[in-house]
């Protein structure tokens, strides 16, 4: 991850996600955690974009076969050195498809927790008739 | 037979997955539910009963998903994944049995037993998962089902639902919170290492300190870890929300939660602490020991002012989190030290003492459900006398309590002793001192909640006991809890040796790896 513009993104959305999530407002809470979200898959995304010859881990078998005759190694030799999954070919950029699938299931989780989370804001606001975290500690004593 | 054996990890986390929208579907016959969803609990008590076993006998189960070896989802039962899944899967069936009539029928017929078997397919795939990813996947299924069981309405209208929900609230924020944090720290631990299989991680970071070039920033993220499992164990600067949620929740779902899933937590710890970031013991284990005193501490000081039944019972979890995660700092500590056998002996004491807490606060929460049925309040100051009313829950509360306090024949009492003495071979004087003075404070709030409840008499102006006689389905969980609780302690040596086995695997995680390392891409 060497993207200027990638890193200085993430940053300033972690911040802002950070300064909402300690607002008093249970709803700018939320809000926080959708940005903190999107700024951690961000990162995520980021960390996969590699220029020092790792290699796509997810290859069709006959690539994966044929791979293995140009200096594609799979298998961790830990008395060499070798973290596999490397190549010696002199590839200089490579994208790891793994942190795709990642994202996507980070994504679908966070749908799942800011619609529960959002539908219980909901109900809080019913029952206390304010979304207000300091006005709640004062109406429940 | 065979086709049983070989997949039987995906079999514990797959059959509540798949029934749980099956339970959905039969929303319109309550009777059909309820009786899917005993089946489903007993199938799973027995299949982890199985597993257990097939461990014990024949080593580590690792069992791949796809089909990518190491890089694909591998489920790993060693013994500490086979014994916390039987644990869970016990005090599940037997909470599901006390909710049948402890939960409200709407709650009941509408989403409880989706939500319960969501719950049980997380936690078993939190213990059974080899993936770091995946268990992260995991956690966020546990989390939200859990979280929507804590508003689940009881029979008895004690706890308002406006507290409910905002209990919810602070759980669901600290554990999104915890949740991203995850995230980050499994992020960065791919971009470093290059691999999310916790076998594959141990060996590339052993490897990584062996050659001294391991990158400042993973003690960061092993840092990152330990927060994330520490907030979900309730350890210090992150206990705050546990004395808030777990009295909020109905009581079968506050004793797994009691139980079980801050367990999670510790679980959690043990494999980040003794296998992934194993190398950095020196400089986590004095974290964890510190941290641990003084959650210890805290829960058990608040404890003792406590007038709610449920609460001074959160306390009190809080306050024996920090007793096993005194033991895994010890342990760190040893290990570091070169003195292996004296780690293991710790850490046994350790898996002991997590063994017994869970049998003994499920079965405490399990009956002051009981209690609260009776009384219609969770004060205690308002109760009083109720040993003529209810001996039976009186006498299952009374183990409970010796259990957690430390008095010998109860399980409670090995653990601690097992602790205390292995902490002191250990040479470990002070922590161990700090540790038996609240235990004494353990003694003391346990044994003053058990007589303001059951000893005296009620105040007048309470009014009368209800004169509803609790059903069977209460009660029998309770018993067969309690009944276990105190065969624990009667006849220690299968646990003791269980657990020894489980510290030593824990001590050296070799076997682990070479049986999830063997598995190449198909």
């Amino acid at each position: 991850m060497n993207n200027f513009f990638l890193e200085l993104t993430i940053a300033l959305l972690f911040g802002i996600g950070t300064f909402l999530v300690l607002r008093r407002d249970m709803m700018k809470v939320i809000i926080g955690f959708g940005i903190i979200s999107h700024a951690i898959n961000l990162y995520i995304v980021g960390g996969g974009v590699f220029t020092n010859g790792t290699l796509v881990p997810i290859l069709e078998h006959e690539q994966a076969v044929e791979g293995l005759g140009q200096g594609l190694i799979y298998n961790d030799n830990l008395t060499a050195g070798i973290l596999g999954p490397i190549t010696t070919n002199p590839y200089t950029e490579f994208v790891d498809p793994l942190v795709q699938a990642l994202v996507l299931t980070a994504i679908v989780i966070g749908l799942a927790t800011t619609a529960f989370v959002l539908t219980l804001c909901y109900r809080v606001n019913e029952e206390y008739g304010t979304i207000d975290v300091q006005e709640l500690r004062r109406l429940r004593e | 037979m065979s086709f049983l054996m070989d997949n039987l990890p995906m079999f514990l986390i797959a059959i509540p997955l798949l029934m749980a929208p099956v339970t959905i579907l039969t929303k319109g016959n309550p009777g059909l539910q309820k009786a899917i969803d005993i089946v489903v609990g007993f199938v799973l008590l027995c299949l982890s009963v199985l597993l257990i076993t097939t461990v014990w006998n024949n080593g580590i189960i690792a069992y791949d998903v796809g089909e990518f070896g190491k890089y694909g989802i591998v489920l790993v039962a060693d013994l500490l994944s086979a014994g916390m899944v039987l644990l869970n899967c016990s005090i599940g069936f037997l909470g599901l049995i006390y909710s049948y009539d402890y939960i409200e029928d709407h709650s009941l017929n509408q989403t409880y037993h989706t939500l319960y078997n969501l719950m049980l397919a997380g936690i078993n795939g939190i213990f059974l998962t080899g993936d770091i990813f995946n268990m992260f996947v995991f956690f966020e299924i546990m989390l939200l089902s859990s979280a929507a069981l804590i508003v689940a309405n009881e029979t008895s209208k004690v706890t308002k639902i406006s507290d409910k929900m905002e209990a919810t609230m602070k759980y669901l924020v600290l554990n999104i919170l915890g949740g991203n944090v995850m995230l980050i720290a499994v992020t960065s631990l791919y971009a470093s290492i290059g691999s999310l299989n916790i076998a594959d991680i141990t060996l590339k970071i052993r490897m990584l300190a062996e050659t001294g070039a391991v990158p400042w920033h993973l003690y960061a993220v092993g840092l990152l870890f330990i927060i994330v499992f520490g907030g979900k164990a309730a350890m210090f600067p992150l206990h705050y929300w546990l004395p808030d949620v777990h009295p909020t929740a109905p009581s079968p779902i506050s004793a797994m939660l009691s139980g079980v899933i801050i367990k999670i937590g510790a679980y959690g710890i043990l494999r980040v602490l003794f296998m992934m970031f194993a190398p950095f013991q020196a400089v986590y284990g004095p974290v964890i020991l510190f941290t641990a005193l003084v959650t210890l501490a805290l829960g058990a000081t608040s404890a003792v002012g406590q007038s709610d039944v449920k609460r001074m019972l959160a306390y009190s979890s809080v306050s024996q989190i920090g007793y096993i995660f005194l033991g895994f700092g010890m342990a760190a500590m040893a290990n570091v030290a070169g003195e292996t056998e004296a780690a293991t002996l710790i850490l046994a004491a350790s898996v002991v003492y997590m063994i017994n807490h869970a049998l003994a606060k499920s079965m405490l929460f399990l009956t002051s459900g009981g209690i609260i049925h009776t009384a219609d309040t969770r004060d205690m100051r308002q109760m009083g006398g109720m040993i003529n009313k209810a001996p039976m829950m009186g006498a299952a509360f009374l183990v409970g309590a010796m259990s957690i306090g430390g008095v010998p024949p109860m399980g409670g009492f090995i653990s601690k002793f097992m602790l205390f003495d292995a902490g002191l071979r250990a040479q470990f004087y002070l922590p161990i001192g700090i540790a038996l003075i609240f235990a004494i404070f353990t003694l003391f709030y346990m044994f003053r909640g058990w007589m303001l409840i059951f000893w005296g008499e009620r105040d007048a102006q309470y009014g009368e006991y209800s004169h509803h006689k609790l059903s069977p389905l209460i009660v029998v969980p309770i018993l067969l809890l309690a009944a276990v609780v105190l065969i624990v302690g009667l006849y220690p040596e299968p646990v003791v040796q269980f657990s020894q086995t489980i510290a030593s695997q824990i001590i050296d995680p070799q076997p682990y790896i070479d049986e999830v390392m063997v598995r190449v891409i198909r």
